[in-house]
Parts: structure tokens; C-alpha cells; sequence
């Protein structure tokens, strides 16, 4: 289980941004490195670094970086601030 | 659950053949940006693409592949009463491109030909196929060829496929044989059918208002997603069916879809990297058959013992298998550049 920062800063390093410069509300867009390659890269890191597999229905709808945040909660992969 | 188990084949030989031109994807005259290829070919692991020239069919590359094989084999044609060809670019829609090859090798009139459609998953339903006519179908021997020119059908403007997909064929010749077996475990998934898809052309639209229909549309995204949900339990299933561990076998020979991928799936499965051969840098993925030729070009040719292999195709469909089989010490393992010199019969 990782924080919501450290997913933010691995979602930069999956998307070759520097660290701290990704927050949840950009969206893919707005991320130079959120391309058809990025999101091979993401789609590969969720497996191999949480062991989440994406659903088609769910990786379709990803289109901002709190999108991305939303799976590894869902997968119980996210400790939630409180 | 398509999972079997068939007795009494070997294969004999697997010839591979792929056309001479090279084409290099660092090349400007190919006209995309220099930073977007460089990022292709570092993830896909594409520098060089095999391209066959206009007018070059897959048919032509197999049908060197199978002159060639059954030349070493030294197969009388007549003792070939199976053709299977496999493949998703034909000469024609009709007739079946296997009649044709079966007219050029010079096959007798009493071999069953037909053509199958199946692109990436091609090589191991094609093996299964003919093992079922070995084992239950009365044949003695069968040529399953397979081949592909995926460079005929991408649009030259689209970087993520034309980057990608080179040419080339194949012939793998199956025999019976009491002692030999094979494991296969063969799957579909239709609801990923639009992942790869050229929408015109065929009879849903067959003169389609957007030209762009005749060209192969890729969803990379959802391709990439779907193999690596769906292999590593289809490796897992065919170990199992063939009671082996991973060190059991001796080489996982995958189509050659890119090399990222692989590269995941082969940390995922927990194989050992050096039983992993790969021909992407220098060939390009060649579809389907790439299985092949990563096989004929990169086992060697020469081996003191059996070698167990497990074939692996994915894709287009989508449709996903794999065959677990054993290549006798004395089964050809041949590749050649295509030539266009070797004389058709009729």
C-alpha cells in the first residue's frame, strides 16, 4: 500500500515527469508522457509493481491522473489520507 | 476449457523465409518524427522491418519456405496429403490461396488443401490442426504453412503499425510418429474483436467510402492489456497440460509482438531470459509466423537431444494458444532470405 504522494510521484516517474509535478487533477492531456507508449508503460507498471490488471472498461475510462488514483484504491492499493 | 493432449506426431522441419529488403525504421525518408520513432523502437525493439517487395505475397514466401523444406526432408510430394495454410493475407478470396500453393509444390490430387484464418494466434491452432489430421484425420504427413505481409495493409501514416509489422512466412512439416505428442491449449475471445481490425475490404464493406478502412486499425492500449492478462495463465495451463515446469522446457518461443511486451510477460512467468528468442530488432513483428522464424532463426540447427519448446501466439481475434511439443534432434530448422528464383509448378 503506498500514499496518495507516493502514487503521484510514481505516476510522474511512469510518464517520465519530474517528481512533484503531477497532482490529481491534471489529465492525461496535460501530461507530455501520457501517450499510447505512457499508457503501454502504466498499464505494465499497475501489474507488475500492485499486481492490478485492468478491466477494458476500466482502462478506457482513464483519462486523468485521479482516474489512475481511483484504481489503486479500489484495488485496495491506496492508503486513504484521514 | 480447449485443452488436448494429442499422441502420435512429430515435426520434422520448420523452414522460415523472410524477405531480403530491410528496412530501417531510423530511416527520414520514412517521413514521422525522429523523436516519436525513437521512442517505437526503444519500446517495441523494432530498429530494422523485413519488407517484401510489391507483388510479393505471403503465399510466395511460404511457398519458398515449404519448396525449400521439402527438398531437405526429402519428402515425396505425393506422400503430403495435407495442406494447411494459415494466414490473413491471401492472394485472393477465392479461390483459397492453399489450392494455388498446393499447385506450385507440386502436391497430388488427393491431399486435402484449405485455408484458415487466424493471424497472430496462427502458429499454434495451425500445429494443432494438422496434429488432429495426423492423429484422427488418416493423414501421414501434413504441411502447415504459415505466412503473413502485414506491410501490405497498414497505412503508411499510421507510425504505431507501420513501425511495427514486418513480412514473412513459413512451412513446418508434421509426420506421424507413435512416439511423439503434443499439448495445446487454444482460446477466443470475440468481444476484443475491433482490438485489430481492418474494416473494409471484406464482404461487411467492400468498398469502403474511407480508405482508411483498408488499412489495419490497432488498439495498442487494449492489445497490450488483454496479453497480459491472458498469457501468463495460458503458459501456466499448457505447462500444466504437458506436466512440466518452467525449467522443463527449453525454449519459449513467442510471437514476436514487441519487445516491451514480451520483455514483461517473460519477468511475469518467471522464465529464464536466455530461453526467450527474439527476432524483433532485425525482422520486425511478422505476425503470426514470426513464431517461426524466431524458432528456425535462433534454435540451433543442429542439436544432440530433443528439445522441448512451447510455441506461444496471441492477438487478432482475439484469439490466444500455445502448443508444447518436442523438436527431434533430427527435425530441419531452416531460414532463407526469399529469393523469387524457384521455379513454380503449373
Amino acid at each position: 500500500m503506498i500514499t496518495q504522494q507516493d502514487a503521484l510521484n510514481w505516476i510522474a516517474e511512469v510518464f517520465g515527469e519530474p517528481a512533484g509535478r503531477v497532482t490529481a487533477d491534471m489529465p492525461s492531456g496535460s501530461i507530455k508522457g501520457w501517450d499510447s507508449l505512457g499508457t503501454l508503460m502504466l498499464i505494465a507498471d499497475l501489474d507488475e509493481k500492485f499486481g492490478i490488471q485492468l478491466d477494458e472498461s476500466e482502462m478506457y475510462a482513464l483519462k486523468t491522473v485521479a482516474d489512475i488514483l481511483a484504481v489503486l484504491e479500489r484495488q485496495g492499493a491506496l492508503v486513504l489520507a484521514v | 476449457m480447449s485443452r488436448h493432449t494429442i499422441e502420435g506426431f512429430r515435426v520434422a522441419g520448420v523452414s522460415a523465409c523472410v524477405p531480403p529488403r530491410s528496412v530501417d525504421n531510423l530511416d527520414p525518408a520514412l517521413g514521422f518524427d525522429p523523436d516519436e520513432v525513437r521512442k517505437v523502437v526503444a519500446m517495441a525493439g523494432v530498429r530494422h522491418r523485413r519488407v517484401v517487395d510489391d507483388g510479393v505475397t505471403s503465399a510466395d514466401l511460404c511457398f519458398e519456405a515449404a519448396e525449400r523444406l521439402l527438398d531437405r526432408l526429402g519428402w515425396e510430394r505425393d506422400s503430403v496429403s495435407g495442406l494447411v495454410f494459415v494466414t490473413q493475407s491471401p492472394d485472393y478470396f477465392l479461390p483459397s490461396t492453399s489450392c494455388m500453393l498446393h499447385q506450385w509444390l507440386g502436391l497430388a490430387d488427393d491431399c486435402a488443401a484449405f485455408d484458415v484464418g487466424l493471424g497472430c494466434s496462427g502458429y499454434p491452432y495451425g500445429l494443432y490442426i494438422a496434429a488432429t489430421m495426423l492423429r484422427g484425420g488418416g493423414h501421414r504427413r501434413v504441411l502447415m504453412l504459415h505466412g503473413e505481409t502485414p506491410s501490405r495493409f497498414v497505412d503508411p501514416s499510421d507510425h504505431a503499425t507501420t513501425l511495427l509489422f514486418g513480412d514473412s512466412g513459413s512451412a513446418t512439416a508434421l509426420e506421424l510418429d507413435a512416439a511423439g505428442r503434443g499439448h495445446f491449449c487454444l482460446h477466443t475471445d470475440g468481444s476484443g474483436h475491433a482490438g485489430l481490425i481492418m474494416r473494409g475490404g471484406g464482404f461487411r464493406d467492400r468498398f469502403p467510402a474511407n480508405p482508411r478502412h483498408l488499412a489495419l486499425e490497432m488498439d495498442g492500449a487494449g492489445v497490450f492489456n488483454f496479453t497480459i492478462k491472458r498469457v501468463p495463465p495460458l503458459l501456466a495451463d499448457t505447462l500444466a497440460q504437458g506436466g512440466c515446469a518452467v525449467a522443463d522446457v527449453d525454449a519459449y518461443v513467442f510471437h514476436q509482438s514487441n519487445r516491451f511486451m514480451i520483455k514483461h510477460l517473460v519477468k511475469k512467468c518467471g522464465l529464464p531470459e536466455d530461453r526467450v528468442p527474439m527476432t524483433l530488432d532485425d525482422h520486425g513483428n511478422g505476425g503470426g509466423p514470426s513464431v517461426a522464424v524466431a524458432l528456425a532463426r535462433r534454435l540451433p540447427a543442429a542439436r544432440e537431444r530433443p528439445l522441448k519448446v512451447m510455441l506461444l501466439g496471441y492477438g487478432v481475434g482475439l484469439s490466444w494458444g500455445a502448443a508444447l511439443v518436442d523438436l527431434p534432434p533430427e527435425a530441419a530448422l531452416l531460414h532463407e532470405d526469399y529469393g523469387g528464383q524457384l521455379a513454380k509448378r503449373g
